[in-house]
Order: structure tokens, then sequence, then C-alpha cells
């Protein structure tokens, strides 16, 4: 039986399988931990939190739908990290950090995308190399160390980033609304017209779907992997000034617990592996159910063991229940897999797949 | 008849006095009412965390407190301060750190915690500066005096070992975190005070995290450094990992004085073959009961923040094997 269309309509809405895994596990948290996730202040944590990984997450998912991956965005929130706390600090170089920041992110990306895209090495070796690479030559630079970036939130530079919409003496949770939420928002938006509305988007697609199609259309392939790395670089330079404004601190090793959570939120959204397919709305629901699952087990009471089982879990069921709403044919697959009744109350024999709709005919029906 | 209904009356009477004394007492429990956050610091039931777990719960049952949510953040200093935020934002009756980011890193989260009234306390790794900011809002400390009990470890290692002055030494820790790698610090001080050429080698994140990891690297410093008499750490899991390290080596227990830190199962292994020579004991246990005491006392009844040093002595191949069963239990 065909979905009625107001139905149909709604199963088209972008991301809708995994806003509903969201609601659910939000809905589980506010039963679980109500003193928790039924007051504000949580939200606004996560709100100066969660940005860096949305932004991480939103370039991969650029990446992931080119058929490609990214493993050196770690090392650029050290790297590029580095570059701003050390210009910011040591040299007073205020919003010029701000900029060869993201230069520094740039270079890293441009770097990943002539390996790959010129070159040819595979983009799961290359970004590993690099990810060694320039992690270890922040290492090198910063000698281990870490940095305080002390009266950073008299600037402006940190008002403008980072800053709070509301009084900076206050407490209160409407005061601590932060503005890199408000950045990052525009930036996955923006981002979102550029992958569904603009040339370069469909390009990442087509090249996801094949790279030999895409170059006899006139995709330059080189040109837009390339580019692609560079976003990729330059968002991850943002997401290090936000980390290291946010905690007016740079560690040394910062960014390494990001790599899975960031491919886990763009997996769980409904990117697909395979390329070809993307949602910058799944991912950015992949992120917050990521960021916020830890924090409500915790403030469920979980012991910390449950943790990872329960976060395995969770991804899981949210990958499946993405492929039973996405995917009919592996839905029907699925069923089929099991038996399922007829009309006449009978049930179809165990492993017969249902009749294919009728289509053009490429050569003798196997059937008769 | 009138005997028995005597008896009766006593045991009914009795038995209401016991109920209403267990009813006092469930009422009167200290923790009633409260909800403490406590960063453990690595992963659940890791070597340098399962005895502070331990304690930790064992004091929230004794005091009878509400809920005690454990926080693990992968030793990664940044993570530390993303889950004090998110327990800031629980709004709970205590919050219980490490030091691994640094006091500059906490000043502003702590002093908002303490603002809105949420008790903060400090366990393993010092902030002195918070602690002498926020002592009479409870702000204390239960752990070891870093530097000092990494001269501890230099000290018994260097009896021990008939260590002397030109022989050459290596410690492998977090010198670059603030206050967590004085630790570190003590111990190689020590040795150079003690005329040894002592190398500095750091702890990566990754090794920090995953203490396997440094198998090899060690494996082969030990290997291209044929006169190493010495080797110190002051991180509970590579101290865990030594004895494998110099068996990979080729070495012979002995043949490497060994100081570490902690007793955890795989560092019993260590102590038992030779390979180890001495641990600092800091009594994980009581870095995770005193802090959950502390939250209490501050919290109900609003006691000044105490310091607890917990660096006990060193556990060596002689005294280790009463505390087995104790460390298998995740006690000690």
């Amino acid at each position: 039986m065909t979905p009625r269309p107001r139905v149909r309509s709604l199963f088209q809405i972008e991301g809708l399988p995994i806003i509903v895994v969201f609601a659910l596990i939000l809905g589980l948290f506010m039963y679980t931990a109500p003193e928790v996730f039924l007051a504000p202040n949580i939200y606004m944590t996560f709100l100066s939190t969660a940005p860096p990984l949305i932004l991480l997450a939103t370039g991969l998912t650029f990446v992931i739908a080119a058929g490609e991956i990214d493993l050196s965005f770690p090392a650029v929130i050290a790297f590029s990290g580095f570059v701003f706390a050390i210009l910011f600090k040591d040299y007073n170089l205020g919003w010029i950090a701000v900029v060869a920041t993201l230069a520094s992110g740039a270079l890293v990306g441009i770097v990943n995308g002539y390996l790959i895209a010129s070159i040819g090495i595979p983009s799961f070796i290359a970004t590993l190399g690099t990810q060694f690479f320039w992690s270890g030559i922040a290492t090198v630079l910063s000698g281990g160390k870490s940095y305080a970036l002390r009266g950073a939130e008299d600037t402006s530079v940190w008002w403008w980033i980072v800053g709070r919409f509301g009084d900076p003496n206050s407490y209160a949770w409407q005061d601590q609304l932060s503005i890199q939420a408000l950045w990052t928002l525009l930036i996955a938006v923006f981002l979102w017209f550029i992958l569904n509305r603009h040339r370069f988007g469909e390009h990442v697609l087509f090249i996801g779907d094949s790279n030999d199609v895409s170059r006899v259309v006139g995709i330059n392939v080189v040109a837009e992997k390339i580019k692609l790395y560079t976003l990729m670089g330059v968002l991850a330079s943002v997401a290090a000034m936000m980390l290291t404004l946010e905690n007016k601190n740079f560690f040394g090793n910062q960014g390494q617990g990001y790599l899975l959570t960031a491919i886990a939120a763009v997996l769980i959204g409904g990117t697909s592996i395979f390329g070809g397919r993307a949602t910058i709305v799944g991912t950015f629901f992949g992120c917050c159910i990521i960021w916020m699952l830890e924090a409500g087990l915790v403030a469920t009471g979980l012991t910390g063991a449950w943790v990872r089982t329960v976060q395995g879990l969770i991804f899981l069921v949210s990958i499946i229940f993405y492929l039973f709403v996405e995917e009919p044919q592996r839905r029907a697959e699925f069923f089929a897999r099991f038996g399922r009744r007829t009309d006449s109350g009978g049930r179809d024999p165990v492993g017969k797949v249902p009749a294919r709709p009728a289509r053009e005919s490429l050569g003798p029906d196997p059937k008769s | 008849m009138r005997s028995i209904k005597r008896l009766l009356a006593s045991a009914a009477a009795l038995a209401v006095a016991a109920a209403g004394a267990s009813a006092a007492i469930a009422a009167d429990a200290p923790g009633k009412g409260l909800t403490i956050y406590m960063q453990m610091g690595g992963h659940p039931g890791e070597g340098p965390v399962l005895a502070r777990q331990t304690g930790a719960a064992e004091a929230a049952a004794a005091l009878g407190v509400d809920k005690l949510n454990a926080q693990f953040s992968g030793w990664a200093p940044e993570t530390m301060i993303e889950q004090f935020k998110e327990a800031l934002a629980a709004k709970p009756a205590c919050i219980v750190i490490m030091g691994h980011p640094g006091a500059d890193a906490f000043a502003s989260l702590v002093k908002q915690a303490v603002d809105e009234g949420i008790v903060v306390t400090d366990g393993n790794s010092p902030l002195t500066s918070l602690q002498d900011a926020y002592k009479t809002k409870g702000f204390g400390y239960a752990g070891v005096d870093l530097y000092a009990g990494g001269t501890l470890t230099a000290q018994n290692m260097i009896k021990d070992g008939n260590l002397k002055s030109g022989d050459e030494a290596m410690v492998y820790g977090v010198f670059s975190q603030a206050e967590r790698g004085l630790s570190e610090k003590g111990l190689a001080d020590t040795l150079e005070k003690a005329g040894l050429k002592v190398d500095r080698l750091e702890i990566t994140q990754e090794v920090n995290s995953d203490p396997s990891l440094a198998v090899p690297i060690l494996a082969a410093y030990v290997q291209s450094h044929p006169k190493l008499k010495a080797i110190g750490t002051q991180h509970g899991g590579v101290t865990g990992i030594l004895a494998d390290v110099l068996k990979q080596a080729g070495k012979k227990p002995g043949d490497i004085e060994v100081g570490g830190i902690d007793l955890a199962p795989a560092t019993i292994n260590g102590l038992k073959s030779g390979y180890v020579s001495a641990t600092l004991d800091q009594l994980l246990y009581l870095q995770g009961f005193m802090p959950v005491l502390q939250c209490v006392i501050s919290a109900k009844y609003k006691m000044p923040g105490l310091s607890l040093n917990t660096g006990a002595g060193v556990i060596t191949p002689k005294t280790i094997g009463a505390l087995v069963p104790l460390i298998d239990a995740g006690i000690r």
C-alpha cells in the first residue's frame, strides 16, 4: 500500500529519521533526568561547547559526500589552535591572529587536497599521515605545553567569536547564550545552501557518485577536491579558535577527542559513507545526539561502564532506523526475509522477494 | 497470661522504638538530598581510576548521597572543562574536579559555580590558587603533594638501585600539564640532584589515554640506550606496562631500576616479578572517598575545605603481597 500524499511529504523532510531519534532521546532524558533536561542551563552549555563539533561534522559531510574521508582535522584543532594562541597571546595580534589561523587551516586543507586529488594518494592514508604530521608540528612548536589566554575576555576577538549576548557578570541562563552558537548556525545554513543549491555542492555529490562520470560531464575533479579539503581545513581552524577562546586555554593535545565523534555524527545523520548523498540537517541533529548523550546518561546516574554501551546501541538504532525510513527497498527486503502476510491472510514463503514494479525490459523476463 | 501480655507489650515497644530509630537514622543521613558530580579522570575501571571510583561509590553509599554522577574524560583536559560546564548546568550540590587543566582554565568556571552556591572541591591533582581562593567555601584537596611524591619515588629508586652520579636515567611523564607535571618534575629533579643524567620524555595524549601504546616506544628507547640504569614515571597506566617493556627490550629484573605510581593490577605483576622496584601509593581510594565526604560536610554543614595528603609511601616487591586481594577488589 503506497503512503498517502501527506505521509509521503512528511517522509520527504530532510533528516526526519534522525530528528525523530533526537526527539525520542531528548524526551527520554527529560523523563530520567528532569532536573537537568527540563531546565534551560544544560542547553546553554551545549550551545557553548557543541559548535566546534558541528563545524567539523558539517565540513566532514561535504568530504564524505564526495566519497572521501578526512582524518586530519583533530590535528588542525591542535595546529591552528597553537597558531592562534601564540599570535594572540604572545604577540597581541588580535584579528590578525584570526586571519593567520584561518590561513593555517586552509594550508593544511590545500596540502590534503593536493595529496589526494593531484598525486592520487587515497584520502584515508593521506589524511592519516597529515594528522600525525600536523599534530606533531603542533607539539614541537608548543613544546607540549599549554597556553593560558589570560585576559582574553577583555578583547574584541573574544567577544565577537565566543562572547555572550547578555550581561557578562550575570549567571542567568538567558545571559549565557553564546555568539559562537549563532555563527555556527549561520555557517551551517550557508553550507546547506552551498550543498543543495550551488554548483559546488552539486559537483561534490556527483564526484561522490563517480569520479569518472564527473570528469566525463566536465567537472574539474582535482580542483573541486582541493576546494573541498580547503573548506574542511578552514572550518577546522574556526573550530580551533572557538575551542581555544571558549576555554581561554590552548591545550597541547586538544582536538583528539573529536575524530570519531565527528565521523559518527555525520554517519548517523544519514550521509552515505559511499558518497553521493549528504544531509547537513541530519549531521546537525547527529551532533546534537552525540553531544547530549554522555551528559544525559551521567545525569540519569548511569555508571561509566554503561555509557559506552548505551552510546553504541543508540548509534546502531539511529542508523538502522534511518535505513528503514529512507531506503524502502531495504525495508521491503527485510520484511520479505522474515515473511509477510498476503491479502488472503496466508504467508509468502520466507526468502521470496516481493515482485518489482514493471519497468522497461532489457531482456527476457527470467520468470517466463 | 499477665507475663505473656507484659512480654508482648515490651516486644511491641521495642519494635516501635527500633523502627523510629532507623527512620530517624535514615532521615538524618548526611548526604540525603545531595547530588554530586565527580570527575574520575580516565576510563571506567582503569588502573588509576578504579580505586577512586570504589572510594567515591562507598562514600556516597555510607553518607546516603542521593546521586553520585561520575564523569570520565580519558585524561583529556579540555574534556574535563566541558564536563565541568555540563555539571555546572545541572546545578548539583557539589562538583569534584581534578587539576589537570590547570587553575587558569578553571578559574572563571569555579568562580561561577561558587557564586551559584555549588561546592567545588579537588582531588588527585592540586589547584593551589583556587584552593586558596575558595577554601572557606569548601574547596579542599585530597591527593598527593605531587612534587614530594615524585621526590619520594626517586629517593627509593636511588636507595634500592644503588644509583650513583653519572648513571643514565629516563623520566617519562606529563611534564607539560600545569600542576600535574610537578610529580614527574619532583622525580626528575631528585635524580638530577643525585648526579644522574636524566632524559625527560613527554607522554603524548594518545599514550595518556591508552598506556599500552607506550610499550613499543619505551622498548625502543631502552634498546637504544644500553647504559640506561633507571626509568621513572608518575603515570599509573605506564607503570603497569613497564614490566612488558623491559621484557620486550630483553632486560632481566633488576637490570634497570624502575619507579612508578599507583597499584593497578598490572603493576602487581611488575612488582612481583621484580621489574618494578618501587611504586608510590597515593591511596586512590581516599582520593575518591574524601572529596565525597568534603562535598557533604561543606554542602550540608558549611565546613571549609580540608587538605589531605594521601601520599603514604612506596610499595616494593617485599610489601606487595598483603595488598594483592585489596588491589584486585579495587580498593588499593
